[in-house]
Formats: C-alpha cells, structure tokens, sequence
C-alpha cells in the first residue's frame, strides 16, 4: 500500500501540535515566493533573507493562533511582508536594488529571430523602468498581482488592505503605468 | 486580462530575483498546550511564547524573564537585557482627521486636556492622538480596542528602568520609566512588529473600559498619573 503525502490541513494539526517537521514540511512549497515577497518590499536580498528567516520563525511560534482551515500560504507570506515591511521602514526611503530581467529569454518551440530577441528585451526594459517609476504603493500593489501572481484575496493579505482596496489600487497603478509607457514611447 | 496585464505576468517569470537562500527550518519542538485557560490566560501565555521566539532569533540576547507585569492588553516584561534588535521608530500610520480615525478604529478618540497636533492610525487598528511636532512629539496618546490587540510587550532592561502598578481612574495600570523600551505589536491574527518606543521617556500603560491607552512622553510619574485622569 502506498501511503499518500500529507495534506497542507494535516501538516498545519501537526504542526500546531508542535510538530516542527511538519512545519518544515509544510513551508517549504512557500519559501520560494516568502523570498522574493521579502526581497520586492526591501529590495535588498541580505534584508530579505533575514526578514523571510524571521518571518518562518515568528509563523513557527505564532502557529497556535493561526485560524483552522484557512489557507496557509497568505498567512504565511502576511507574516514575511510584515517584518520585510518593518525593516523597509527601518531603513527608511533608502532605495533598493532596481529590479531587472533574466537575460535569457524564455524558450518555446517558435525561437524568436536575433530581431525578435532584441525588440522583446527593449519592451521588457521599458516595462521595467516604467514599473520601476511608480510610486511604491503602486508598484508593490503590481507586483503582488502580476510578478508574484498572488490572487487579489492573497495581496490583500500581504499589503494589509482591504481586496476592494487591492481592485481599486491595482486598477489605478496600471493605469498610471500605462502613462508612463506612454509618456516613454 | 488586458494586453499590459499580460505583459506584466511575463515579465514576472523573467525578473533576475536572488537565488532563494536555504532557511533554518529546524526549530525547537513546541509542546502541545492544554488549551483549558480562559481567553485572557491564553493571550497571555501566547505572548510570553512569542517573546521567547525574538529572544532566541537574537544571539547573544537570551535572556532570564526577570518580572512580569501584565495588564488587559499589555504585557510588559523585565529582562536582562534587551534583545539585539535594530533601533526604529514606532510607526503611528497614516495621518488623517479626527473624524476618519474615529471612522477606522471604530471608537472615539481621547484627548488630552488639550488640542492634538495630529492624529494618526494605523491599519491594525491603532490609534495615536500626538502633541507637538509630528516628527518630534512632546506627548503621545495612543489607544486600540483591547480586543483588537492581544497585547503589546514591553521588555526593559534591568539596570535603571523602573516598573511600577499604578490605578488610574480605578482601573489599572503599569508605569515604565526607563532609557529604552522595546515593544512588541501583536495583532488579532497573531502577526508581530517589533519596535522601539518613539520616545525615550516614560510611558503609562492603562485600561479604560475596553481601550487599552498608552501616554508616552518625558514626564514624571506623577504628571503622567495626571494627565491620564484628564483624558475624556
């Protein structure tokens, strides 16, 4: 017979048991994007590592509070936004790390032409820059949704707002992104 | 999903993130808990639990609970020396008027025998009535729903802080005077943000019905007593 793996529900009874294996099983699907949630709101990697490390651990400790059934995740990714948060604020309107793009271009079976590569790289660029140019509430809003791909009840969760705030905020920072596209172009 | 949305979600799966680092998931077991306290009990011990987390997280920083002193809401903690954390200043959150935080906390604000300077709230539901400069406030009122926050903890240390238990309007409270108080928020779903007190001089920790209410400012025991009578 061979046995199923736990469910993230039987992880998080275990867990809340005191079981840290279970926890340790249960966050490592989400240290992946714990991190680059922490290293978006820093932008600085070394506070991003630490801000996710604490994070992990102040969920490990706060476990007994968290809400039976409820999704893990975007409690878990609520907790490491908030102490990335805490240490942005530490650090003050320092300014991070630019974001930038892989340079490799994502393969398909349609390889675009040298041409091809070269116009997908500059729109790529300019996205960027222009995301880069927004306010910050403006761009974390946007990279929740789209770079991280966090549904609007999960960024909600993240920023700490309403998901009627996340809609409306999410609607008017794409709005002004386009601006700014198109103010560049 | 429009054109620029679409755009947006490829270039999400092509940002040069860091390489995610290797995490330290091998915490201490925790010991399941007879979970037969009363609510406040359980608060209560939950906090304590989470103080001892930041203390671990700190090295060098383990340190012996000297005293404890609790409050509904609050806790405020004597230690041997404070955790080795980075020094920042409370956040109050977004200033707004009086009308829009009375609106978001869901209450009316207290004053002081006087006109606040500003007000702002935060979005855990606290807020903070302040007095004199904004960036450098003579005095700070700032009140949350006992029931929105389990507790703040404060942590002093030893040498030179003085913890006393003090009745304000018949109810009770804990005044703390010290160089350096670190506090810990906790919210109502157990996320914590740790952060120094503003200001470096005396805090009143009180009750008043279902508010907990924090005066801080450079102010003796005994005008701190004062002034937290007069707020209506």
């Amino acid at each position: 017979m061979v046995s199923r793996p736990p469910t993230e529900h039987e992880l998080v009874e275990r867990a809340r048991g005191g079981d840290a294996a279970a926890f340790a099983a249960l966050v490592q699907p989400h240290e992946e994007i714990a991190f680059r949630t922490a290293f978006l709101i820093t932008r600085n990697a070394a506070e991003a590592e630490d801000a996710a490390q604490v994070g992990l651990t102040k969920a490990w400790r706060a476990l007994p509070r968290f809400r039976r059934g409820a999704p893990f995740r975007p409690w878990l990714l609520a907790i490491v936004a908030n102490e990335a948060r805490n240490r942005r604020r530490a650090e003050g309107r320092r300014e991070g790390v630019a974001l930038r793009a892989a340079h490799e271009l994502p393969s398909g079976d349609a390889a675009p032409s040298p041409e091809g590569r070269a116009l997908a790289a500059e729109q790529r660029a300019e996205l960027l820059a222009a995301l880069e140019q927004l306010s910050e509430d403006d761009r974390l809003v946007l990279s929740c949704r789209y770079l991280l791909d966090l549904g609007e009840e999960e960024t909600g969760e993240v920023l700490s707002l309403r998901r009627g705030t996340v809609k409306s905020r999410t609607s008017r920072a794409l709005g002004r992104l386009r601006e700014r596209l198109e103010e560049a172009g | 999903m429009n054109e620029l949305e679409r755009r947006l979600q490829e270039l999400g799966g092509e940002i040069a993130y860091p390489a995610t680092p290797r995490f330290d998931l091998a915490f201490e077991r925790r010991p399941a808990r007879a979970w037969s306290l009363r609510p406040l009990a359980i608060g209560f011990a939950v906090l304590l639990a989470i103080a001892a987390g930041v203390l671990a997280l700190s090295p060098g920083a383990r340190s012996a609970f000297l005293e404890i002193f609790h409050i509904r809401g609050a806790t405020v903690e004597r230690v041997e020396t404070l955790p080795d954390v980075r020094a920042q200043r409370v956040d109050f959150g977004e200033r707004v008027s009086r009308e829009e935080a009375e609106r978001r906390v869901g209450f009316e604000l207290l004053d002081l025998d006087e006109e606040p300077d500003a007000i702002f709230v935060r979005p855990d539901g606290l807020a903070s009535v302040v007095y004199g400069d904004p960036a450098h406030p003579r005095l700070v009122l700032s009140q949350a729903r006992g029931a929105i926050y389990d507790g703040f903890i404060k942590k002093t240390a030893e040498q030179g802080t003085i913890i006393h238990e003090v009745t304000v309007g018949g109810e009770p409270g804990l005044y703390v005077d010290g160089p350096l108080h670190f506090v810990m928020f906790v919210d109502e779903n157990g996320f914590i943000s740790d952060e120094r007190t503003y200001l470096a001089g005396t805090v009143l920790l009180w009750n008043r019905d279902e508010l907990l209410l924090r005066l801080e400012g450079d102010l003796t025991e005994e005008e701190a007593l004062e002034l937290a009578e007069s707020v209506e």
